[in-house]
């Protein structure tokens, strides 16, 4: 189990620095440059291409970046020009991450249930009830699944704060706008993956066993449903984590996911790949812990045999 | 049965416990500050607004965007202070200008930073050259070539202390320029980088200079006290020299991107004042004023494209005449801005009144012409021997923002039904329009627009110089560059407005570009809030002078 | 006794393909799915729908007296009207036209994508779960560097190639979205190779393809459909993001996602226009799900011949 771990650890590494290789080549491909601006001169624009080293080949840049990243720093933004991508990200993922976490407790928790309860009753009115909760949430835009929450609970009927993220009331509406589309495939595929295991043997031996229906679903029946669903939110958690850019940017929350797609569109070059390697230390973690839980949760698929 | 049901009703609860359990992550530095909306209730006086474009930076010299700007404009002094357009003294108490109008002896006043420490005239001589100096890279460094010298140190030809600024004594600043500026006070009036800074400061943070509020020192009336997190608190400075005037204890300035939001956030009673969307600005006319930014947007045209039929001067004739910007305005804008057939902001000073009052517009019909676009259009393609206008193709380019996309596709459908051209629509993002398509000329038309740094035409008749920077549409004409040139050389302030406007004419008799409107902003000010000012170069808002009935 | 020596045997080889067959002369697998889903009346329903949006699609802009991008000020933000059946947009272009021009994008993006992704991604995950070792431990490690470049840079350089439109937009689409299928079928192969049916079909020395043919897809053919039918929406979804930030197709084309995001501004003053394409959207959606679980029923290997 150790080895497996450290072996899987030291290949995340390589994983994120081929990352980093790739997309610090791959910025360099894309059409535009990282200072635009309207106003913008032929002579400012030299001048400020070569304070950040862009007159440079760009081996060296290449060499100068890694050696940087090694000690932790992603230089300077280069629209938000006095602010480091460390501050940035160290400001803005809090929120995001707080957010997160929330949307993500509240999508697990209830699409499980959901789908659950839609497997058990599997044709019945109860099963139509969640599937088609879980069919309107993956039915949404989020872009339109925010603007109506906010629109009805906070501006027609005052019941939540319209916006900004500064107590726990505020952070409902983004949450639920959040939650609702992971809730959905997560319940969708919960049940799926429940009606799969239900005609399965072990099922029937527990059957046969005399145990009770409640024991069957808990003790066998979630325990192996359950594993699709951690494959698809291994990357979910990453994304939802790491700051979604619709929701934020219509609550209006000081979070990462703004930055994620705008560095992109300006061309900030040290932002993308600040974010990028952020994003992708993170997204390694989360599959590394899917991957070693899928041992835990099913007894069949023993980690150490590979 | 119902022991599922329970779970699913524990599951429920856990689940709401979490979600309101874990506190929001600390807001920073606004404790002890009690709260921003309670402010009316302790006595305070403060102004709530919110920004669709967040501030880039909060060193006054490398500040590149209108809303870096405003805040400069409340946090720092300059030695004029322009509000409106009105220029009034600022740190400087008085000043002489030689006959030449080349140097500008200022005389400042006893003023104090946020600190304590007096303010000097060696920290404008700091200031400015710290803006041209190339180690800098200041995005806005160009607004310091009015300077003498500024230019070439730009470029790295001469060394930053050769800059036409020297402090004579603690009390006396000596300017030189390099033309004379008729503008210049009016300009370091509203320009953030003509700030004062203090060389001690910026040396002991170095690259995190004014990277948050705490990290710099303050001139202006209100000194910063938090920049985080989408949210930025100026508060009254003690000891700004003119503090008397000074109303507000307090403003709070939120980054919201969507105006969408921030109109829900005024009428939820978040802020005291709101830009209305465009889409809403309809059903929100009664409630709501207007001002006018000064941007004004339009076409390029690029006169050197492959394109040959974009070269012809009576094809770029009938483009204009075939819009009607009536029609164009109401469904490209729902007819919220001015349909506009100039090339200068009419709200500029000239004359003792505006640019738009102190001369007659004389260009293509508002409403269009029909005939006039065929007869240009039949005598186009006579000259280039095309037979039919199906066979002419044109690509419009624009940048894929929402507002822009629906311009281009109502200038396509205009041109394409009028004209019977085809036009195809090119979108780029915003960095690769101004990065690389109109720098490098690699478009045939292109949808931009045009706001001014400083309170005078030649900022946008320079858009058509022949070996000017903005000049993206590569339009050569000699008459125009003798002209404009003239203009720089020119004491006689009215005499040089005339030779403005004969450029303007010029340019549109042309038909360089495709002028479409001029930006009008819908905003709504809650009753209690008086004394904000709107201006039209280099800030929108300024709020310096604002003050809230309690 | 005669001792047994080789030469009394002779090998006849296996075949391969006839060592499982079984003797029920039975429907082909396709037959018996088809006879279960016609059953399945909310499945049915579904499939209706979504043929006559295609048919719509294809053939209502064609007998419309309005072009999809004719403008008309007299007509800006009109509601549903005998003369517009469902209102009018911004700039007064009929909205039924451009819904159903929109159709065919969002249908086609999201249909090719969808089914690209899920065929990519389900030999992948297949070749990395059954096999395991180096193949899989690489294969993850690409999976983990393509999935950690934001989608943006791969979507924004794609159409740097090829330009705006469908064509670009899915191939944009399908870069990185068959990651998802691949980790998953990855994760459910890996769950059932290790099974008893799977074990015994390798002692009977059956070949790793036909075992992957026979045994593992039929077993995970379900919860793929189930996945294909939420791909869809999600691929529906990604362009109407990219439509959003403004990397979608090329104006004065449209898409719903385009449709939805202008006419999400208008919100609270002129809700039609928001209502009808997130109508549209939403029961495309409920469609491909009951469809979706209409199939995933009638692929079901376990299910087979059972009412």
């Amino acid at each position: 189990m150790l080895k497996y771990v450290t072996k899987r650890v030291v290949a995340a590494i390589l994983t994120v620095f081929a990352l980093v290789t790739i997309v610090f080549f791959l910025v360099r491909l894309m059409p535009g440059e990282p200072f635009t601006s309207a106003k913008l001169t032929k002579e400012v624009a030299e001048n400020m291409n070569s304070y950040y080293g862009f007159d440079k080949p760009i081996l060296e840049q290449y060499f100068t970046y890694m050696g940087n990243l090694l000690h932790g720093n992603f230089g300077y933004s280069m629209k938000y020009t006095n602010k480091t991508v460390n501050y940035i990200i160290g400001q803005t993922f809090p929120f995001s991450a707080d957010l997160g976490i929330r949307a993500l407790c509240l999508a697990v928790s209830l699409g499980l249930v959901l789908g659950i309860i839609a497997a058990r009753n599997r044709g019945k009115k109860l099963d139509f009830a969640c599937v088609l909760i879980a069919i309107v949430g993956t039915s949404i835009p989020d872009f339109i699944m925010g603007a109506l929450l906010q629109y009805f609970f906070g501006i027609k009927w005052g019941l939540l704060p319209v916006a900004k993220y500064l107590g726990i009331e505020y952070t409902i509406l983004p949450a639920c706008a959040l939650a609702f589309y992971t809730l959905a495939s997560v319940s969708r595929i919960m049940r799926s993956s429940m009606l799969e295991v239900t005609s399965q043997d072990y099922i029937k031996t527990a059957r046969s066993k005399g145990l009770s229906e409640l024991r069957i679903t808990c003790k066998h029946q979630i325990r192996n449903a359950i594993m699709p669903v951690m494959t698809v939110l291994g990357p979910t958690v990453a994304s939802v984590l790491t700051g979604t850019f619709v929701i934020e940017a219509i609550f209006a929350i000081p979070g990462m996911g703004k930055y994620y797609v705008e560095s992109v569109n300006n061309n900030d070059y040290a932002m993308i790949l600040g974010m990028t390697v952020f994003y992708g230390c993170f997204l390694v973690l989360c599959n590394l812990i899917v991957d070693i839980l899928y041992g835990v949760a099913d007894p069949r698929v023993r980690i150490g045999k590979r | 049965m119902k022991k599922r049901i329970l779970a699913a009703l524990l599951t429920l609860a856990m689940t709401a416990a979490m979600v309101t359990g874990c506190s929001t992550p600390s807001t920073g530095g606004d404790s002890g500050e009690g709260g921003g909306d309670s402010g009316a209730a302790s006595g305070e006086k403060v102004f709530r607004y919110a920004t669709n474009t967040e501030p880039t930076t909060l060193d006054p010299t490398k500040g590149q965007s209108i809303g870096d700007n405003e805040i400069q404009h409340a946090i720092t002094e300059g030695l004029t202070r322009n509000t409106a357009g009105e220029v009034k003294p600022g740190i400087a108490e008085k000043w002489e200008i030689s006959e030449d109008g080349l140097t500008y002896t200022f005389h400042l006043r006893d003023a104090k930073w946020s600190d304590g420490e007096p303010i000097k005239a060696a920290d404008y001589e700091f200031s400015w050259k710290r803006l041209v100096d190339p180690e800098t890279a200041s995005p806005y460094a160009f607004i310091g070539d009015y300077l003498k010298n500024g230019y070439a140190i730009e470029t790295g030809e001469k060394d930053p202390s050769e800059l036409g600024v020297k402090a004579i004594d603690d009390k006396t600043l000596e300017v030189t320029l390099e033309n004379p500026t008729s503008y210049f006070l009016s300009l370091i009036g509203s320009s953030g980088q003509y700030a004062p800074l203090r060389q001690d400061i910026v040396e002991e943070y170095g690259t995190d200079f004014a990277a948050t509020a705490d990290k710099n020192v303050y001139s202006g009336p209100f000194k910063m006290t938090k920049s985080e997190n989408n949210e930025y608190i100026f508060e009254k400075n003690e000891n700004y020299w003119d503090v008397d005037s000074i109303k507000l204890d307090r403003c709070e300035l939120s980054y919201v991107e969507k105006p969408d939001t921030q109109l829900s956030m005024y009428e939820a009673g978040d802020l005291d004042y709101v830009m209305v969307p465009s889409a809403y600005v309809p059903d929100y006319k009664d409630k709501s004023e207007k001002f006018m930014n000064g941007n004004v947007d339009f076409c390029y045209i690029n006169s050197q494209s492959e394109n040959k039929v974009l070269q012809n001067k009576d094809f770029r004739l009938a483009l204009n005449y075939a819009i009607s910007r009536k029609e164009y305005n109401d469904l490209a804008n729902t007819g919220i801005y001015e349909p506009f057939n100039g090339l200068v902001f009419p709200g500029l000073q000239a004359k003792g009144k505006t640019y738009g009052e102190a001369y007659e517009m004389k260009s293509y019909p508002i409403e269009g012409d029909q005939e006039q676009a065929k007869s240009h259009l039949d005598a186009a393609m006579k000259e280039l021997n095309i037979a039919s206008p199906g066979d002419i193709e044109i690509e419009l380019t624009t940048t894929d923002a929402e507002s822009s996309k629906k311009i281009a596709e109502v200038i396509q459908e205009l041109w394409q039904k009028s004209l019977g051209i085809k036009v195809k629509i090119r979108q780029v993002t915003y960095a690769e329009i101004y990065g690389n398509v109109f720098p490098e000329h690699d478009f045939e038309v292109g949808y931009g627009g045009w706001g001014a740094d400083y309170d005078d035409p030649y900022s946008y008749v320079e858009l058509f110089k022949g070996d000017s920077s903005y000049n993206y549409s590569q339009f050569v004409n000699k008459d125009l560059d003798e002209l404009l040139v003239a203009t720089q050389k020119e004491t006689d302030t009215d005499k040089r407005m005339d030779m403005l406007k004969e450029a303007e004419q010029l340019i549109l008799d042309e038909g360089a570009f495709v002028p479409l409107q001029a930006r009008n902003i819908f905003y709504m000010l809650d009753e209690d809030t008086t004394g904000i000012n709107f201006y039209y170069c280099s800030l929108n808002i300024d709020w310096v002078y604002a003050d809230v009935a309690q | 006794m005669a001792e047994l020596n080789k030469d009394m045997f002779v090998i006849k080889g296996k075949n391969t393909m006839k060592m499982e067959s079984i003797s029920r002369p039975s429907l082909s697998f396709w037959q018996d799915a088809w006879r279960r889903l016609r059953k399945n009346r909310a499945a049915f329903v579904g499939l209706c729908i979504i043929v006559l949006y295609a048919l719509l699609a294809v053939f209502a802009p064609m007998f419309s007296k309005y072009g999809f991008s004719d403008m008309d000020t007299a007509a800006m933000h009109a509601g549903p009207s005998a003369a517009h059946w469902l209102g009018c947009d911004a700039t007064g272009r009929d909205q039924w036209v451009r819904i159903w021009m929109g159709a065919r994008t969002s249908l086609a993006i999201g249909l090719f994508s969808a089914f690209i992704n899920m065929c990519v991604g389900a030999v992948i995950g297949g070749l990395c779960g059954y096999y395991g070792g180096k193949l899989d431990m690489i294969m993850m490690r690409v999976v983990d560097i393509l999935y950690g470049i934001p989608s943006l840079i791969i979507t924004i350089l794609v159409m740097l190639v090829l330009g705006k439109g469908v064509a670009p937009l899915i191939i944009a689409l399908c870069v990185v979205g068959w990651i998802g299928t691949c980790r998953f079928v990855r994760g459910e192969v890996y769950r059932l190779k290790e099974q008893d049916f799977v074990m015994a079909a390798k002692v009977l020395g059956i070949p790793d393809f036909i075992i992957i043919i026979r045994h593992i897809i039929p077993n995970i053919l379900g919860m793929l459909v189930t996945n294909l039918c939420m791909a869809i929406p999600g691929a529906i979804f990604q362009e109407a993001f990219l439509s959003y930030i403004g990397l979608g197709i090329a104006p004065p084309n449209c898409s719903w996602g385009v449709l939805a995001k202008e006419g999400i501004q208008y919100l609270r003053i002129h809700p039609h226009e928001i209502i009808i394409p997130a109508f549209f959207i939403c029961t495309t959606m409920l469609a491909l799900n009951l469809l979706g679980d209409g199939m995933r029923d009638a692929v079901d290997p376990k299910l087979r011949g059972t009412e």
